[in-house]
């Protein structure tokens, strides 16, 4: 059942290398529409990984990266179907700053225009979008990924 | 991404905006947004009906810019009529609760003007 499951995982699985580069952010989107429609995941799913990816990518690029060439920036798209579940997940691989953003506490949603500041809006976003939020830090890259199941 | 701008009369103020409100998109109008929503102290209604993506970075846009109008004494209401998606974003996010949400036109500019 593990060797099927991984089988189905890899036929559905699909890759990107962006630029570290808010001019790659859109080709991305583009790259997760047609990925994602090609493997059968619905709109409104999709609508969700691509909020999440646009706040991901967001992140990596504001964090930015130790000195030396920018390194890419990995993606990686994976479709899986148990039972009456399916879950697509995305996972951005950035080489920046190690940076936890399970670890970071939400700040509080402001009651009032003149309490609101900016910040801190896209990790709550991706917090709240996503069904499954995982990281971990290994060979000098972030990898965070996300799922939504439907 | 694309911005117009419609004067209903001396008070009011109709901002759309259309397209993706992402990095690319924020950056395009965001320079016309500030100029069209905080130059008058106007009340202005923020149609979002067309956008088809809203990202933290447009949603920033539309805060700045309510607030900024607000401490000129002026007011910014959204309309959003049947654009489920973007209504969502902005329920998740509490901005709603900030800058009032309409799916009807009507009530969007009585509430701007009231």
């Amino acid at each position: 059942m593990i060797g099927q499951l991984a089988v189905s995982d890899v036929d559905t699985a699909a890759a990107l290398s962006i630029r570290a580069d808010v001019s790659e952010v859109r080709r991305a989107s583009e790259w997760l529409e047609k990925t994602c429609q090609e493997r059968g995941v619905p709109e409104d799913e999709t609508g969700r990984l691509d909020l999440c990816l646009n706040e991901a990518l967001a992140n990596a690029l504001t964090h930015g990266q130790a000195g030396g060439a920018p390194q890419p920036i990995r993606l990686r798209l994976a479709v899986s179907r148990e039972n009456e579940v399916a879950e697509a997940t995305v996972t951005v691989s950035d080489a920046g700053i190690a940076f936890d953003p399970l670890a970071a506490v939400p700040k509080l949603r402001p009651k009032t225009l003149a309490e609101a500041e900016p910040g801190g809006l896209g990790l709550f976003m991706i917090q709240s979008i996503t069904d499954k939020l995982s990281y971990r830090y290994d060979d000098g890259y972030n990898h965070l990924s996300f799922s939504v199941c439907w | 991404m694309a911005i117009d701008f419609e004067d209903v009369n001396e008070q009011l103020r109709i901002i759309s905006l259309s397209g993706r409100l992402d990095i690319a998109g924020t950056s395009e109008i965001e320079l016309k947004f500030t100029t069209l929503s905080t130059v008058t102290s106007k009340r202005v209604v923020v149609d979002l009906t067309s956008i088809s993506f809203l990202a933290s970075i447009g949603i920033r846009a539309l805060i700045t810019n309510a607030k900024a109008l607000q401490q000129r004494g002026g007011k910014m209401v959204l309309f959003v009529g049947d654009n489920a998606v973007v209504a969502k974003t902005l329920e998740m996010t509490g901005i709603d609760v900030l800058i009032p949400m309409f799916t009807d036109t009507v009530e969007a500019q009585k509430e701007a003007l009231a």
